[in-house]
């Protein structure tokens, strides 16, 4: 019926005016990221010059915020003294294994809450009960149980990085598109074929998601954990300064995890254009 | 030309008589009450403060004392140089000592010390570093040591103890853990070998099985001047006379809390009495019964008079700047005012 009206031609005939005709304009587009590498560099720069000024000029007084110079100075001591190989060895060391072993163990329980009913009952309350324990109130315990070793520190970045892998995995799984499992299995492929070729490549955003997250959260916890015991580290540099009020040498201590943190986000950056490049 | 209506004559007159009611009141009619805030430790070494205000030896003063309770020394300092805190107690710490060379706080009091003749700090070892045959302080050399952070007054006592039994203060390996609850449980299960601290915390500690006194601090530095009374350095130049009331008031605190707990020479009555006062502050968590002998437990002697022992200052200034935790330039005189008590 509708075909009809349309080719029955329609009840008013306009005559077409070329000479007044105004070409429709493109209304798509827009909504998309252009990349302006220069526009990052730009905005950190200004703020340190602004910061650097008002130090300079005396409106930032040194007990509020040591100037960027200052901060500077203290970092280059770290070099030349060599330690800054020593804290970010100890630091990286601690921070690899892990975040490495959080989020592994964080997929697999992961995925086993997504995929399974059985867990999901039994291990999700679990999660969610232990997810909002704050693990520097645990500290005297981790004492006790790992020891003032590398075992305490590495066991908080793990169960800091642990949770919010499962939830992000999880909820990954939970939001794969129903439909394509449906049409894996009217093709007959088999259970862990759809798991393998559906729901792993369907849930990895969320999981990668879920990386920036945790790799995040581990950076923070860098501090936590060495609170305990620790003679070398990012964290415990951060926290000798911070009792003896050596505030450029604070500064530049969380500068460097902050560049920890934008190294990482470009990594996973990497590897999310590596991994889901199927998405385009 | 003054004009006096009968209104005005009226407030006036009822100015002045409530000027006067209040001024027959109070024992110091001629100045208004100061509104001071005063840093505290849940520790008992902040007990005379505390008494000072239950007794009423700040009001006395014409100062009205509001407590701020802080977790850690260095909280403390730092609000203190912001000015959100007039006067606090502690031990002399790398922050501390960094915050007096920003211009920002002195060092007006002396408090806790060290004496030859009452039970001070002691060094005590976990049970497993005692049976592996660490007896005395000399057999610390190669073994761990709890401080709470870098520059603490724990790091001092360590290299104190390394310097005075001749082997490298890098022999003591330092495990530096924030807290103090947090060293308790590393001594107590053996991960670290040793730890020096106040006799009522220590006391409580060796009366367990896992934790052995060795020795005393006043062995290895005698008359330390653990804490010190210090204030803004605004306060010390701007406001002497109220640096100057505060002390007075915290003398007649000193000399009650020495009276009734380091010498015993006051009345049981009246001591009792103060040990309900300090707990209203400290171990407020227990009953009356159970704080009772933790209150009264390994008093550690003040300086009468908030006197202060500069010598003392100076070796542990000294020990901060040769460990390079301080910048180089700090000298005594930014660190120390010494003109509000008599010094030795």
């Amino acid at each position: 019926m509708s075909h009809d009206l349309a080719h029955g031609g329609s009840p008013i005939q306009r005559p077409i005016d070329a000479a007044n005709a105004r070409p429709v304009p493109f209304r798509g587009g827009g909504f998309r990221h252009r990349k302006l590498g220069i526009v990052s560099p730009i905005v950190f720069a200004v703020i340190i010059a602004l910061w650097e000024l008002g130090s300079r000029s005396g409106i930032i007084s040194d007990i509020a915020l040591p100037a960027p110079s200052a901060a500077l100075a203290a970092f280059m001591d770290l070099v030349h003294t060599g330690m800054l190989w020593k804290h970010l060895g100890a630091s990286l060391y601690r921070l690899v294994l892990g975040w490495t072993l959080g989020s592994l163990l964080g997929v697999a329980f992961g995925l086993a809450i997504g995929l399974f009913s059985l867990a999901r009952a039994g291990l999700l309350p679990l999660v969610s009960a232990l997810f909002p324990i704050p693990k520097i109130a645990l500290l005297p315990l981790f004492i006790i149980w790992f020891g003032i070793g590398e075992g305490s520190k590495v066991a908080t970045i793990l169960f800091g990085t642990f949770f919010p892998t499962v939830i992000a995995t999880y909820g990954g799984v939970d939001n794969v598109d129903r439909n394509l499992i449906r049409m894996g299995q009217s093709f007959g492929l088999s259970w862990l074929s759809i798991v393998r070729k559906i729901i792993i490549p369907g849930a990895l955003p969320a999981i990668l998601s879920g990386f920036r997250i945790s790799a995040s959260i581990a950076i923070v916890l860098l501090v936590a954990a060495e609170m305990i015991g620790a003679e070398f580290g990012i964290g415990s540099y951060i926290l000798m300064a911070g009792s003896l009020f050596a505030l450029d040498q604070l500064i530049a201590g969380v500068a460097i995890l902050s560049v920890m943190g934008l190294i990482i986000s470009w990594a996973i950056g990497r590897a999310e254009r590596y991994f889901l490049n199927w998405r385009t | 030309m003054l004009k006096l209506t009968r209104r005005k004559f009226g407030t006036v007159a009822l100015a002045s008589t409530a000027a006067a009611v209040v001024g027959a009141m109070t024992l110091s009619p001629a100045v208004a009450a100061d509104k001071i805030n005063v840093g505290i430790l849940s520790l008992a070494s902040h007990s005379p403060s505390i008494i000072a205000e239950e007794r009423g030896y700040y009001a006395e003063q014409g100062l009205e004392v509001e407590f701020v309770s802080f977790q850690a020394a260095q909280p403390m300092a730092v609000a203190i140089a912001s000015g959100d805190v007039d006067f606090g107690l502690t031990a002399i710490s790398g922050g501390l000592i960094s915050l007096a060379d920003k211009g920002v706080i002195k060092v007006v009091g002396g408090a806790l010390q060290e004496y030859d003749d009452i039970e001070g700090q002691k060094v005590i070892v976990s049970k497993k570093a005692h049976d592996e045959g660490v007896k005395t302080p000399a057999d610390l050399k190669g073994r761990t040591f709890g401080i709470t952070t870098t520059g603490s007054s724990f790091h001092y006592m360590a290299h104190k103890i390394a310097d005075k039994e001749g082997f490298d203060r890098a022999e003591i390996k330092l495990k530096p853990l924030q807290k103090v609850p947090a060293v308790i449980a590393a001594l107590k299960s053996g991960q670290i070998d040793a730890w020096s601290i106040q006799p009522n915390i220590a006391d409580n500690l060796t009366s367990g099985p896992d934790v052995v006194e060795i020795g005393s601090i006043s062995d290895y530095i005698p008359n330390y001047q653990v804490t010190t009374v210090f204030t803004s350095t605004a306060n010390a130049t701007d406001k002497q006379d109220l640096v100057k009331r505060f002390l007075a008031a915290l003398s007649k605190g000193i000399a009650d809390y020495n009276a009734a707990f380091v010498d015993k020479t006051m009345s049981e009555e009246d001591t009792a009495e103060l040990v309900k006062a300090i707990h209203k502050y400290l171990y407020t968590d227990q009953p009356l019964e159970k704080a009772d002998p933790q209150i009264r437990a390994g008093a550690m002697r003040f300086n009468e008079n908030a006197r202060m022992n500069v010598a003392s200052i100076e070796d542990q200034l000294e020990w901060f700047k040769s460990e390079g935790l301080v910048p180089e330039g700090v000298t005594m005189d930014k660190l120390v005012d010494t003109s509000f008590v008599e010094t030795f």
